[in-house]
């Protein structure tokens, strides 16, 4: 009985924990990061589909935008000071209409809304295209300079 | 006869022809090969190759959750977030205490703080008597009031400040606050030095009244200069004010530190050289971004409990190979 008590205690307690010793978690990496608008109740990429998500306050909040293998995730904390551990890699997996974020060691999860969702090899094509711009105005801004 | 010159002048298009080729040839030859491979004595080819790389150095503090300074932060325990860039790969990390010292002491000597003038001075005199100074480290003294800032001492103020040289000049009027922070921003910078942490110690109570140029405006030179800015302000305890506030945005945005002249000297001195002890030095090449401002903020990688302090953000200066300080 005592087990089977500690068994729930766990389910309802550790769900980070647990969730580790699943395997359920994703990898991936976090390579932006900016102060923007929190994103109100009712809205996102996932609420679309499915539940609100809980009210926000007027402070500005953080967006990260996390890179897996397949998908590449705009992600946004409720509060300002909802940070994500900058480290190469992070676990994440999804809960209900949000990002569960591991934040330290297995312990601990954050949950982020999801703004927008892109498959990673169209990311990558972007990424690619925005460099090329880019160097292509600093080219020519060399240009100018030399003129 | 003019076929036989016509000869020699084809004659000597290919000869020139060929030279060039060789010349060429030999050239990339001792581009490709010149650092690594001997010459037929024995001896390495002397060629120093120049490339231009643009780096961002920065200064930075780490504290725990009780404020307390982090003495053993490895590389990998933060990343820096450049322009919204996430930045882990660093080219170096060191302490910052292997730096030079540029220091300027800005002291307000206007109207307003009068009533705490002596005390101010006295606190200057123990601040530059008592500071860990090494070889190479430099200090100047500024006074401002009235509508001027004014020379107390150049360079090698640990012998030639005194009270009497202070006192000497004018006190009183108006405060022209924001235009002495400009002026000790641009001495740092007429130096020139690259390889210095460039600070000011601003004595004052923040409220100016007569400066040319706005706060916005010396609040974008500081970060020009890339210096850090430690404000101790002269106003006894009370309600917020906006003297204050100005001194705390100065500070945040340099990320220096705010001390109160209530610490006394040696509670500001110890603030100070907790800061030159505990702060780190990194670099790393300049992100691609396409504006000329890049803002900065620095984030653990693991342990969400520690907190960093730095500037907020630095210009790239085009044409430039060192952006930092």
């Amino acid at each position: 009985m005592k087990r089977a008590i500690l068994l729930i205690f766990m389910f309802c307690a550790f769900p980070g924990v647990l969730a580790a010793q699943i395997g359920i978690y994703q990898h991936g990496t976090v390579v932006r990061m900016h102060m923007g608008e929190c994103i109100p109740a009712g809205h996102g990429f996932m609420v679309a589909f499915g539940g609100a998500s809980n009210p926000m306050g007027p402070e500005p909040c953080p967006e990260y935008t996390l890179v897996s293998n397949q998908v590449v995730f705009v992600i946004v904390g409720k509060l300002s000071n909802s940070l994500i551990p900058l480290a190469e890699a992070i676990d994440f997996r999804f809960h209900r209409n949000e990002l569960a974020v591991r934040v330290d060691d297995a312990k601990h999860e954050a949950k982020f809304a999801i703004k927008e969702m892109m498959v990673r090899s169209e990311w990558d094509r972007l990424q690619r295209h925005i460099e090329e711009k880019m160097r292509d105005a600093e080219d020519h801004e060399a240009e100018v300079r030399l003129r | 006869m003019s076929k036989s010159l016509g000869t020699l002048f084809i004659g000597n298009r290919l000869n020139r022809l060929f030279l060039q080729l060789l010349l060429v040839t030999t050239l990339a030859h001792e581009l490709v090969f010149g650092l690594s491979m001997p010459n037929d004595s024995g001896e390495s080819a002397n060629l120093t190759y120049h490339s231009t790389v643009s780096e961002v150095r920065l200064v930075f503090f780490a504290t725990d959750e009780h404020n307390h300074a982090v003495k053993e932060l490895q590389k990998d325990d933060f990343a820096v977030v450049d322009n919204e860039m996430v930045i882990r790969n660093f080219r170096s990390f060191t302490r910052a205490d292997l730096i030079k010292l540029d220091v300027i002491v800005v002291m307000d000597s206007s109207e307003s703080v009068l009533p705490q003038f002596q005390q101010e001075i006295t606190d200057i005199q123990q601040l530059i008597s008592q500071w860990p100074w090494r070889l190479g480290d430099k200090v100047t003294v500024l006074s401002f009031s009235g509508m001027e800032t004014r020379l107390v001492c150049s360079g090698d103020c640990r012998s030639s400040f005194t009270t009497d040289r202070v006192h000497s000049l004018p006190s009183g009027g108006a405060t022209p606050l924001f235009d002495a922070v400009e002026v000790a921003t641009n001495a740092l910078m007429q130096r020139g030095q690259p390889d210095v942490w460039r600070v000011i110690i601003l004595f004052s109570d923040g409220d100016d009244t007569i400066s040319k140029i706005s706060l916005n405006e010396v609040l974008e030179r500081i970060l020009v200069s890339e210096t850090q800015i430690y404000a101790v302000d002269l106003r006894s305890p009370g309600p917020p004010s906006n003297g204050t506030a100005i001194l705390h945005k100065i500070v945040d945005d340099s990320g220096g530190r705010y001390l109160r002249i209530g610490d006394g000297a040696v509670g500001i001195l110890i603030s100070l050289i907790d800061d030159l002890h505990f702060a780190h030095v990194v670099t790393y090449r300049l992100p691609e971004s396409g504006s000329d401002f890049h803002s900065i903020r620095i984030l653990p990688t693991h342990n969400l409990k520690l907190q960093f302090r730095c500037r907020r953000g630095y210009y790239f200066r085009s044409g430039s190979a060192d952006t930092g300080n």
